[in-house]
């Protein structure tokens, strides 16, 4: 067993280390240790853990254990390791005491405790070992076991006092704020009121009397001016930036930021404020009153309070929302952790100034209220005038006077001010602005012309306006009034609204096919009825407006309606419509041909029969077809009507053509064609012929190929 | 039945089950945390009492969305080097194998096509902006340009829904939803999240309302969609025999027979239902007022273009959605759909344009000159962007330009973001040179303005706990001012 020859090196061993332990406690001061040392000195934290567990172990083994015979064979060795380790533990522990200041008497006490400890438990070994009565007496054992273990846990926990803050096993209280004292008088001198407790609340938890992390202490001036382990804080050797200022602002991920990560950090203002009190010189001594009321060093120390960290925010500065809360009033946190209150109200119609007037508890935390477009009073004002935290507030539209708004201006934190649609008053209004505290302020549609903003902008130049575009007239045009009817068909008559959604304006049509025209044209009062075929086109009209574009509609007259209808030729399987019934259902097919709502014919004549059971005299059939001529389908060339008694006899009545499509008429239209019927004769049959192009014109990308007609509808009068 | 007598006792067991959810050694901490973790609430309500989590930049949020995806080569993205390069090939090194939609995978070239409109500068940073946008070019100082955007994406479908939904595949809350869940309405007589649409002359895709959709949340969430005729909700006023009184009545009885219901049953639909009827009950009385576009006065008419006040337009909505905002709908999001510009894009994108221009601009002015804007998040953007080369043949006034993901851009406004152009793309227009934005860093960027932190907001569903930003998304800080 190579054992116990290794126990015996390290039991050897032990007559070397604790002397030097002892040495290099001893003489700490004239020693200098080199970075490898350093090195090991961080392992002490580590190593530490082992000897205290087992220290423990064996004294409470010593109590437990009461028989001598059967004490462990084990425990010999694990003395042996334990004070080996404790030895070395200790060693590396004095190569850590020289790389921090850690407070003086707690280094001295835990320093020397663990030195005792390593000897005490050299001397545990050596009694186990040798001595005889302790091996058989129990109760010395026993005794010997709870000095030790108390020996051990007193100066460790120096140790754990050094590292965690002398309070660390202190039961927890909640601390409100640490007591941080504030000068605010104006005779406080400016480390007083802002960076003497600035710098208690962030850094004094490392830089104060507990513990002194690189040398330095921030907690009195005569501290400050001395620095710390590099020197002087405020001032940088060979023209750099102050060690302060740089250290505060690294970016956070640095490691040599301050505060350290996970620590409370400055604010933007408090860094600000540092960085102005540095660069003026960092004078300790200087009053407020001396510094000048608008330097921003004197602002950013006048406005600062000490931030309080969430965890230590008192409970009774959140008070439960839900009592304010109703539908018409919506009262909330600005976010979680924040007393800030915002507060909005809507539906006017349910506005009762005693829901202002019950906000009244947390009148002093509000810090953003909208009273827009509610009816206020002067009492609603001099109640927001209370709200000693509000900085921003929407009043628009809420049919105030400026004189009304007077008490608003004591209110320091109101920064923004949104004042749209109030009237304007030449004379007091501006008055309003002068020693406001306002930065912001939204003041469109409140009636001012430009020079009277041009003004007021010049004379409150601190105060950023917002106006809108409200005072530019540009002329544009109004958009086409609506012909509010859908179907385009009469029966006996039809009436017709026309509607526009802007108000005031007038409407003028024609029935003629003329464009409408401002002056002559008939206005459009309530409804129009018409009982002929027309087309209806119309205009929208207004002062400061150009004037619509026009909007037309046809309105077909059908009064007669044929009792049978045949078709000699039929549709082209592909457009079948639906049937006979389409030519007299009412339906017009719009501009899309595959819509079911029409008939096509392609390369081919249309020809149909229409009869009644007693004879009629039709004066016109009217055809409503589809023009596209990129999709090949051409008007109609002819219609022929002939009439007949019996249905076998047709004796031709009329023949009327239609002008071919040009290459650059419309592309898609609606357009009906008419065939007369002359003469007074009353006939039970018709036959209408409808006359296709047949071959596409030359001009036309299919040319040579086929042509189609589309019909829809067939009016009969 | 034993189902029913379950649920019965689930009910306590939960509440128990809350208050110690966290252990004994967390609880401490969670009280300190969240306060009010321990009055027994569900996690909606505890988000509700928590959210925001830190100081918020943006209230309200109003999403034009541009439905088809808007050509940002025609109208922000200013490549001069494709004008020049009009009809040659589109290098393979600059295309790098990207995926190709079914419409131009059959194309054999790809050639290049250079904007037919002319770019100019505006702005205090000389932003580029095309002369068919003149009055969004005339705010680009409140702008914030995202030009390096990018989606997976190459469909409408699956991208509309990634960018509402943040997944490709459906069933997730919407992006309204999430916010809606999170920081609820703030006038209590309105929806928190209304949608609105409009329709465009040029080529459209359709939207569906998934993409307003509650997903796994609550239905109260769910996007309440306005009607574009004249009456944007129907059915507002009681019929001629019945008194509010009277319908208040009947609303209390049938909502206790709800109560009832759930107590038995135990599902949260008829909760929604209740909280629904409630809030039409409300809205009977909100939404007359805040709709009638009749007593806009003729300066707020002008400003949006007189189509304004033709119910179911671009400009309808775009006033009808400031109504909404000031009124405090947390999210209005709009959709307009016709800029799908496979073919005859420049065409079509001229009467886009002219339909959203001048709104949307207007619309950002209204907001500013109200004092409203530095709370209110304007966004607009596509779901992707268009690519460089044509689709279709091309000639030198007509092009078509196919779906393209790499990169694309989106502007914002208000809401606490910094007024500039951010991020670049090549000079082909291809591909992102610098800063990236990814779809979740978008979201993630947008819920941090409202106050949320994204990998906070989560919600258990299916044994898994989902949020919006599902596991990536990194906010974009140089985005916020």
């Amino acid at each position: 067993m190579s054992a116990p020859k290794w126990l015996a090196l390290g039991r050897n061993a032990l007559w070397i280390l604790n002397p030097f332990l002892g040495i290099i406690a001893y003489y700490h001061e004239e020693i200098k240790f080199g970075i490898y040392f350093q090195w090991l000195g961080k392992m002490h934290p580590m190593l530490l853990h082992f000897p205290i567990v087992l220290g423990l172990g064996v004294a409470g083994y010593y109590v437990y254990r009461r028989d001598n015979k059967k004490i462990s064979r084990f425990l010999s060795p694990l003395l042996i390791i334990h004070s080996l380790l404790a030895t070395i533990v200790a060693i590396f522990g004095i190569f850590l005491s020289k790389q921090g200041s850690y407070n003086h008497d707690l280094i001295f006490w835990h320093k020397w405790g663990g030195i005792s400890i390593a000897w005490m438990s050299w001397g545990l070994m050596a009694l186990h070992e040798y001595n005889n009565s302790f091996k058989t007496h129990f109760s010395l054992r026993a005794l010997v076991g709870f000095v030790f273990a108390g020996v051990l846990i007193f100066f460790t926990h120096k140790g754990a006092q050094l590292t965690h803050g002398s309070k660390v096993l202190s039961w927890p209280k909640e601390e409100i704020a640490k007591k941080i004292t504030v000068n605010m008088d104006s005779t406080a001198t400016l480390y007083e009121r802002a960076i003497g407790p600035l710098l208690q609340q962030k850094c004094m938890s490392c830089h104060g009397p507990e513990k002194e992390k690189g040398n330095l202490l921030l907690n009195s001036p005569d501290h400050i001016r001395k620095g710390g382990k590099h020197g002087s804080i405020l001032i940088g050797n060979n023209n750099k930036k102050a060690p302060l200022l740089e250290r505060l602002f690294l970016p956070l991920s640095e490691e040599k930021h301050m505060p350290p990560e996970g620590k409370l950090q400055l604010t933007k203002e408090e860094l600000s404020l540092l960085r102005y009190w540095v660069r003026s010189g960092g004078y300790l001594e200087i009053k407020m009153n001396e510094l000048d009321q608008s330097d921003s060093l004197f602002l950013l120390a006048q406005n600062w309070m000490p931030s309080v960290p969430y965890l230590n925010r008192p409970t009774t500065i959140f008070p439960d929302l839900k009592a304010y809360t109703s539908n018409y009033c919506t009262v909330s946190y600005s976010y979680t952790g924040s007393s800030d209150i915002e507060v909005s109200f809507y539906q006017r119609n349910f506005y009762a100034h005693e829901n202002l007037r019950r906000l009244a508890p947390i009148q002093s935390q509000i810090v953003n209220l909208n009273m827009q477009n509610m009816p206020l009073h002067e009492e609603d004002i001099a109640f927001i005038a209370q709200c000693s935290q509000l900085q921003k507030l929407n009043l628009n539209f809420t049919q105030l006077s400026a004189d009304q708004l007077v008490p608003l201006k004591k209110l320091t934190q109101l920064k923004s001010i949104s004042i749209c649609g109030l009237a304007y008053d030449e004379k007091n209004w501006p008055s309003f602005f002068e020693n406001a505290p306002f930065e912001e302020v939204h003041l469109w549609a409140s009636s001012l012309n430009l020079p009277q903003i041009d003004k007021i902008r010049s004379t409150y130049p601190r105060i950023n306006f917002t106006v809108g575009d409200n005072l530019k007239n540009d002329l544009i045009k109004i958009t086409s009034p609506i012909i509010d009817q859908d179907s385009s068909i009469i029966a006996s008559h039809l009436d017709i609204n026309i509607k526009h959604f802007l108000e005031g304006t007038v409407i003028r049509y024609t029935t003629d096919g003329t464009d409408p025209d401002s002056l002559s044209s008939p206005k459009f009062k309530q409804t129009l009825r018409i009982t002929e075929h027309t087309t209806l086109k119309t205009k929208a009209f207004k002062s400061g407006w150009i004037s619509s574009d026009i909007v037309q509609k046809t309105f077909y007259r059908s009064e007669i309606h044929p009792d049978t209808i045949y078709f000699i030729t039929q549709p082209d399987r592909q457009y079948p419509g639906n049937g006979t019934q389409t030519l007299i259902d009412y339906q017009l097919g719009d501009q899309n041909f595959s819509n079911g709502k029409w008939l096509g014919y392609l390369d081919e004549n249309m020809i149909l029969v229409i009869g009644f059971h007693q004879s009629k005299k039709l004066k016109e059939a009217r055809f409503n077809t589809l023009i596209d001529n990129a999709s090949y389908i051409f008007p109609l060339t002819a219609i022929q009507v002939a009439g007949s008694l019996d249905g076998n006899q047709f004796k031709t009545l009329n023949e009327i053509k239609f002008p071919s499509l040009q290459k650059d008429d419309i592309n898609i239209e609606n357009k009906s064609f008419n065939c007369p019927i002359p003469g007074e004769d009353s006939y039970k049959f018709y036959r209408f012929t409808l006359s296709n192009l047949k071959k596409l014109p030359d001009w036309h990308p299919g040319k040579k190929t086929p042509a189609w007609i589309f019909i829809d509808e067939l009016f009969l009068n | 039945m034993n189902e029913l007598l379950e649920h019965g006792l689930n009910q306590n067991r939960r509440k128990f089950l809350s208050k110690m959810s966290l252990g004994l050694g967390g609880l401490g901490l969670g009280s300190l945390m969240v306060p009010g973790m321990f009055d027994g609430l569900n996690e909606a309500e505890i988000f509700s009492k928590t959210l925001p989590q830190f100081a918020p930049r943006a209230k309200r949020i109003i999403y034009l969305f541009q439905n088809g995806a808007p050509s940002q080569l025609d109208l922000f993205d200013y490549k001069p080097m494709l004008q020049r390069m009009h009809g040659e090939d589109l290098p393979a090194s600059i295309r790098n194998g990207q995926r190709l939609t079914g419409m131009t995978s059959n194309q054999t070239t790809f050639p290049l096509a250079g904007s037919r409109f002319n770019f100019s500068q505006h702005g205090s940073y000389g932003g580029w902006f095309s002369e068919t946008i003149p009055h969004i070019a005339g705010i680009a100082d409140d702008l914030c340009i995202v030009k390096s955007m990018y989606t997976e994406a190459i469909n409408h479908d699956p991208a509309l829904t990634f960018f509402q939904t943040g997944a490709q595949v459906g069933n997730r809350p919407s992006l309204g939803s999430w916010v809606s869940y999170g920081l609820g309405s703030d006038n209590k007589n309105l929806p928190a999240f209304c949608v609105l649409l409009s329709k465009g002359k040029g080529n459209g895709q359709g939207v569906y309302s998934k993409l307003w959709n509650n997903g796994f949340l609550d239905s109260i969430h769910q996007g309440v969609q306005f009607s574009s005729g004249e009456e944007p909700v129907k059915y507002l006023s009681d019929p001629p025999f019945i008194a509010r009184s009277d319908k208040r009545a009947m609303l209390d009885e049938i909502a206790a027979l709800n109560q009832q219901s759930y107590e038995k049953i135990g599902d949260p639909e008829i909760v929604a239902k209740i909280q629904q009827y409630e809030l039409s009950y409300r809205m009977q009385m909100a939404v007359p007022e805040i709709t009638s576009l009749k007593n806009e006065p003729e300066s707020v008419v002008k400003m949006y273009g007189p189509e304004c006040l033709v119910p179911g337009t671009y400009a309808a909505n775009c006033l009808l959605a400031r109504k909404l905002s000031e009124n405090g709908v947390r999210f209005v999001q709009l959709y307009h759909q016709g800029w799908d510009g496979h073919g005859n894009l420049p065409n079509e994108l001229i009467g886009q344009c002219k339909d959203v221009d001048q709104p949307s601009a207007a619309l950002i002015k209204d907001l500013k000159q109200r004092g409203l804007l530095d709370e209110t998040l304007v966004i607009w953007g596509g779901e992707f962007g268009r690519t460089n080369y044509c689709q279709g043949p091309l000639t030198k006034d007509n092009y078509g330009r196919d779906h393209h993901p790499r990169c694309f851009t989106i502007w914002m406004a208000g809401g606490g973001v910094k007024p500039g152009v951010y991020g670049e793309t090549d000079e082909f227009g291809y591909n992102i040179n610098s800063l990236p934005v990814h779809v979740h860093d978008f979201h993630a960027t947008i819920m941090h303005l409202m106050g949320i932190d994204h990998e906070a907001f989560t919600y258990k569903h299916l044994g898994r706990r989902y949020r919006l930003t599902d596991v990536s998304g990194n906010i974009i800080n140089d985005l916020i001012a």
